[in-house]
């Protein structure tokens, strides 16, 4: 930046300063971050303290703390809250297994390996919408392809309170498996090969090696992948409101917008908001914790 | 305890043949190093015997049971790594613990064993850091703790100091050598440091280009190498070799200078009148200030003083012969001096093949 300035004068004569054409990148940017960012998050604290509703032309009412009291004490709410815990354990466990194994699977020499790997990232690149849909094809009782494959009749998925979640959840593995298995495969690939040698000459076995070498290796950036998944996982949207409209698939993210925008309860959505955003920084800063204890070790 | 023996190991990378029908027997107990330059198998034949390379024909055999085809892991043979592979999420207690509880040795013994390394190797204030945390010495030593805890078989180790200051280096040789005489372990150690092989082995291997060159113990190699290539390679400063043909009279004339040197006939006869080259260590190229018998007048060209001793390079013919003298022997270039060569250390060899000629005696 300095050393740009010296030279603004002569700039100058041929057009915009260096330092005007800083300002022009830069300034949109902080503007769009003001108006949509930094404006929305200190109105929604604000709306938050009020019982305002974006319907009508009522004047917001100052209610202090009774929207976050309400939540609080809102067993359904709490209720929102039990089933995305459930999604998220059922889904970040799912896609840590299953994308941890992918990568112990392809970090060895294998033919197409490059291709396969290529392939395997495909359902992560494609749209949560797209995806939904889809999968809701394949559920389908009469004709998905799921139920003719596992040779289940008429077995209902989405329709079935027991199993949408579940349904759900498989999605989002099939859709972010490839995320860990990316990560974990960046892991597998750094730990040194010269310790799986020293291992073998210390006779370690297969699992004791992995347990006691491949896994503490790799956990920080494991770690990582997880921290990443809870955090998607915890705001799921779109995935479980398009596969399914059953209760026992309202995550919190579902709650919130009807709340917001079905019901048009602005104030105590926003309260809401915050609540839910507390809990994901709160999830965050204890996973930063683990992560940098795991990388001391 | 075991003996080694390796029947005509052949290897290749893809199309590129790195060892070439390599045959010996290490015995029990003994320390053998491989040395040659990098690249020319020895590294490959160590981790061949340890099981970390597959031989692509051959035996090895430990104890004369043939384990070629069998795993690292069923051979028990410990190996030290160059770069030392502790590994790094572990105290150095586990890292040293770790052959033991592979094998799922229980607590007590597992602990009296570490104790009992940590004590030979002065490594025991340390048990509790992380590799991180140590120094290179002391990362060899947990590495050479780690590998003789589980008193293994035989013990490979593959440029251990290689890594090292050379300070340091000395240091860790001396105590490699202790460690080996108070266990005795059948020893293999690769390096391409000439003074680490010599002062180490009870035998050393050279080898290039995937052929072993020749078997013997330090000072058998040094006096009687095999041939040119093992000549060159042991020894410092570099033995000379010289092209020369010999004279009916028994002397030994190097190319551009007439005179020769005179040699007793006993020491040449048995030279068939083949292409020759002469090798000779600059300690037995012998400078005089006064005419000596048989000595040739030349000039110096070079002197490079090295405290104990100086390297004094004088021209014979077209030939350059380096002198190891007593230090301020020879006072500058261009000195005129007379040369002579000790025959008893005078090394023939065959210019096509390399190989030595050697009388009877």
């Amino acid at each position: 930046m300095t050393h740009s300035e010296p030279r603004a004068g002569h700039s100058a004569a041929r057009g915009l300063s260096d330092k005007s054409i800083r300002n022009l990148f830069i300034f949109p940017t902080i503007a769009f971050l003001i108006i949509f960012n930094i404006f929305p998050l200190l109105f929604s604290l604000y709306t938050s303290f009020t019982d305002f509703r974006a319907s009508t032309n009522a004047p917001a009412n100052w209610v202090g703390l009774e929207n976050y009291s309400y939540l609080l004490t809102n067993e359904f709410i709490w209720r929102n809250f039990t089933i995305t815990a459930k999604y998220v354990l059922i889904s970040v466990s799912g896609q840590v297994i299953v994308g941890f194994g992918l990568a112990l699977l392809l970090n060895r020499y294998m033919p197409f390996k490059g291709l396969i790997t290529t392939l395997l990232l495909l359902p992560m690149m494609l749209s949560m919408a797209v995806v939904g849909l889809f999968w809701k094809l394949l559920y389908d009782p009469n004709f998905g392809i799921i139920n003719h494959s596992l040779g289940l009749g008429k077995f209902e998925w989405l329709a079935n309170p027991d199993m949408a979640l579940w349904a759900v959840a498989i999605t989002d593995i099939w859709m972010w498996s490839p995320f860990v298995m990316l990560l974990s495969l960046a892991g597998l690939s750094a730990v040194p090969k010269h310790l799986y040698e020293a291992a073998e000459i210390d006779r370690a076995g297969t699992f004791y090696t992995f347990f006691r070498i491949t896994l503490p290796l790799v956990a920080p950036i494991l770690m990582i992948a997880i921290i990443f998944r809870t955090m998607e996982a915890f705001k799921t949207f779109d995935l479980a409101y398009i596969l399914s409209s059953q209760p026992t698939t309202e995550l919190i993210a579902i709650r919130l917008y009807k709340m917001a925008f079905l019901e048009w309860q602005t104030g105590l959505s926003s309260a809401f908001a915050y609540i839910v955003l507390v809990m994901v920084v709160g999830i965050t800063m204890i996973y930063v914790k683990y992560l940098n204890k795991v990388k001391e070790r | 305890m075991a003996e080694i023996e390796i029947r005509n190991i052949g290897k290749f990378f893809g199309p590129v043949e790195v060892l070439k029908d390599v045959s010996m027997t290490i015995a029990d107990g003994e320390f053998v190093v491989m040395l040659g330059e990098s690249g020319c198998g020895k590294t490959t034949t160590l981790r061949s015997i340890a099981g970390l390379e597959s031989v692509t024909s051959g035996q090895i055999l430990i104890d004369g049971a043939e384990v070629q085809d069998k795993k690292a892991s069923d051979r028990d043979i410990a190996f030290v790594f160059q770069s030392f592979s502790l590994y790094p999420h572990m105290s150095v207690y586990e890292n040293i613990a770790f052959p033991l509880r592979a094998v799922r040795m229980n607590t007590s013994d597992r602990e009296a064993a570490v104790k009992e390394v940590a004590d030979i190797l002065q490594i025991g204030p340390l048990l509790n850091r992380k590799p991180s945390a140590l120094s290179g010495g002391d990362m060899q030593r947990v590495a050479i703790g780690r590998a003789l805890v589980r008193r293994p078989k035989a013990l490979l180790m593959d440029e251990p100091i290689g890594a090292l200051d050379a300070k340091l280096r000395e240091q860790m040789r001396a105590e490699i050598k202790r460690l080996h005489i108070s266990r005795g372990s059948t020893s293999v150690y690769v390096t391409h440091d000439q003074i680490e092989a010599m002062s180490l082995a009870d035998r050393i291997v050279i080898m290039n280009d995937g052929i072993l060159q020749q078997i013997g113990a330090p000072e058998e190699v040094y006096l009687r190498p095999a041939n040119l290539f093992v000549a060159q390679f042991v020894g410092s400063p570099v033995m000379n070799v010289t092209d020369v043909a010999l004279s009916g009279d028994a002397r030994v004339v190097i190319g551009g200078n007439e005179q020769g040197f005179q040699f007793p006939g006993q020491v040449v006869s048995h030279l068939n009148g083949a292409p020759l080259s002469l090798g000779i260590r600059p300690e037995a190229v012998l400078l005089s200030h006064d005419a000596a018998h048989g000595a040739i007048e030349v000039e110096t060209t070079n002197v490079e003083p090295l405290g104990s001793h100086d390297i004094v390079d004088v021209r014979v013919g077209d030939t350059v012969l380096r002198s190891r003298t007593e230090a301020g022997f020879i006072k500058s270039e261009g000195q005129k001096v007379w040369v002579g060569l000790d025959p008893l250390q005078a090394h023939f060899f065959d210019r096509d093949s390399g190989q030595a000629l050697r009388g009877t005696n």
